[in-house]
């Protein structure tokens, strides 16, 4: 018995070691930046007029090695045009000529390279022309393209503007994940300290409050990483949208329970009032967590109509650090609350001991 | 008794106690009017668009706790020993809850036309005045069904305004998010029918807080 009591929180530690080295240690995968006008014409060999010339930008690209297989792709939907490379400068800067006709399916193209180390990358929208006459059923050269995968050690996916951050993905999301699974517990404590007849014990009044208190540093946590994520991908360290703001009002929430706690001085009052609080705290966070941000636009990643799994862009990557990370932390939030759980026991008991 | 005749019965009771002791809801009043003239004070008539916005939500629901948070005679331990004996608790529970709608309905259709009338419509007109009025009814009938529990709640810890205020505040924010945007999307000058879905989400989240408190008031309530 000990010794399963043990494997769980040996392998919970285990499992988040493995997390925090991975996270920290997996380099990014290569992504575009950036595809920008030079304002200047360039020479491209095999054409007699000068085209324009556009600065494609990398992020942790190898475009120095093979650089004459770097190719050069502009695509709306079926349309698809070849770029010629001029030079590449170095692994992340490479000048592209591009002639442009009179008369152009659409403004805005997605940039695409093929490169035999980094694979297949795309920005999307990466170029818009000015004055230039659309017309929709114009059609350029169709050409065929061959998306392959990169050819690194394992890394993981580049995600425009996230990019370093996606490590986040990591911390904040299985923290909020081990929040909402303290606050179930919590919810079912109070479910049965209520349905228990009059004059029961206060075993599960107890178990409530102690996960509430370890949910909500979790909750604390998660408000934390994800200020200090928005800091960087959004550039403020707290924005209106309605998936951070059920996050505040949840842990507000959770505060009145806890003050709540502390304002009745009767252990029975107390439990049952708590109790039915709780269980109203536990709804409002349904509803602003789960319900409320799929009726309404959010910035927040994997949101928008779709508070999902899939929608995160998980890849393979991403999982193989993900799905333990979630169990670690679950498995960290329910030590801690086994912990928790017993302290508030034995102050009881010693409270009781000092009364007699 | 039947359920009909008592809730009937409490509900008449709470009004008669209510208006027996006028300066009672003189008094929220004098608050509500005085909130809105300090609001006058700040932006006279010119508020922008966003900021009429806020002082209104913010009015209206300081306005509507202030209404809720005055003691009660049935908190008194006696009264309510009394009545466990007598009602069932849903039947005092649904009582209490009609009785602020009314409460809640009265003072927020007072404010909000006292705010009308001090800082202007220039942002409102004709239907879409109806329709931001028909959120401020929505919204304090909102308020209504989750703040009869925890005013009960609240009494019952023996906390007094301030419980009310850390217990109410948090849970009610849903609530608030939704009407100020529904607000602000009628002032943006949005077709009423593209944000009508805001007052079926304000319902929607009055039926579960009344079915919350329906099964859950009895817990509170007995000894």
């Amino acid at each position: 018995m000990h010794m399963i009591q043990r494997s769980w929180k040996i392998g919970g530690i285990a499992l988040l070691a493995y997390v925090f080295w991975t996270t920290f240690t997996v380099p990014l995968g290569p992504g575009l930046l950036e595809l920008r006008n030079l304002e200047r014409a360039a020479v491209v060999d095999g054409l007699d007029r000068k085209v324009a010339a556009y600065e494609l930008i990398g992020l942790g690209t190898h475009w120095a090695t093979r650089p004459e297989d770097l190719s050069v792709v502009l695509r709306k939907k079926e349309n698809l045009t070849s770029l010629p490379v001029v030079e590449v400068i170095d692994d992340t800067h490479a000048v592209i000529g591009l002639a442009i006709p009179d008369t152009l399916p659409s403004r805005s193209w997605d940039v695409l390279i093929n490169h035999p180390v980094d694979g297949t990358l795309f920005l999307q929208n990466g170029l818009f022309l000015n004055g230039v006459s659309v017309d929709e059923t114009a059609t350029w050269p169709a050409l065929t393209l061959t998306e392959f995968p990169a050819d690194l050690p394992h890394h993981f996916p580049f995600q425009p503007r996230i990019f370093e951050t996606i490590r986040n993905l990591m911390l904040h999301v299985p923290m909020w994940f081990t929040m909402f699974l303290l606050m179930g517990i919590a919810f079912v404590a109070s479910i049965r300290q209520l349905s228990q007849t009059s004059g029961g014990s206060s075993l599960f009044d107890l178990r409530a409050e102690a996960s509430v208190q370890v949910g909500m540093v979790f909750g604390v946590l998660g408000l934390l990483t994800g200020s200090l994520w928005a800091r960087y991908t959004w550039g403020a360290w707290w924005v209106d949208d309605p998936q951070l703001n059920g996050a505040l009002v949840t842990v507000l929430v959770y505060a009145g329970y806890l003050i709540l706690r502390g304002s009745v001085e009767d252990e029975r009052l107390k439990a049952r009032l708590s109790a039915v609080y709780n269980l109203f705290a536990f709804v409002i966070l349904m509803i602003l967590l789960m319900v409320l941000p799929r009726f309404t636009e959010s910035l927040h990643p994997g949101k928008g109509g779709n508070p999902g799994f899939n929608s995160y862009d998980l890849d393979s990557s991403l999982r193989a650090v993900f799905y333990p990370a979630v169990l670690g932390w679950m498995l960290l939030g329910t030590w801690m609350y086994r912990i928790r759980l017993q302290a508030t026991q034995l102050n009881q008991k010693l409270h009781r001991l000092n009364d007699q | 008794m039947s359920v009909l005749s008592n809730i009937r019965f409490l509900l008449h009771h709470a009004i008669r106690v209510e208006l027996r002791n006028r300066h009672g809801i003189a008094g929220l009043l004098v608050f509500a009017v005085a909130a809105v003239y300090t609001c006058y004070q700040v932006t006279g008539t010119h508020a922008e668009q966003e900021s009429w916005n806020a002082l209104a939500w913010v009015v209206l629901l300081f306005a509507g706790f202030n209404a809720v948070s005055k003691p009660w005679a049935d908190d008194d331990e006696g009264v309510r020993a009394f009545l466990v004996h007598t009602v069932r608790p849903q039947e005092w529970l649904i009582a209490r809850t009609l009785y602020y709608m009314l409460l809640l309905g009265t003072v927020s259709t007072v404010t909000f036309a006292t705010f009308l009338l001090f800082l202007g419509m220039d942002h409102l007109s004709g239907w879409t005045a109806v329709h931001y009025y028909a959120g401020v009814l929505l919204t304090s009938t909102a308020l209504a069904s989750l703040l009869a529990m925890i005013q009960a709640l609240a009494s019952r810890a023996g906390g007094g305004f301030s419980l009310i205020a850390v217990l109410g505040l948090p849970l009610i924010l849903p609530v608030i998010l939704v009407s100020t945007r529904y607000g602000g999307d009628l002032m943006r000058g949005i077709a009423f029918a593209d944000t009508a879905h805001h007052l079926l989400f304000l319902a929607t989240l009055t039926a579960g807080f009344s079915a919350l408190g329906y099964i859950l008031f009895p817990y509170l309530w007995r000894d």
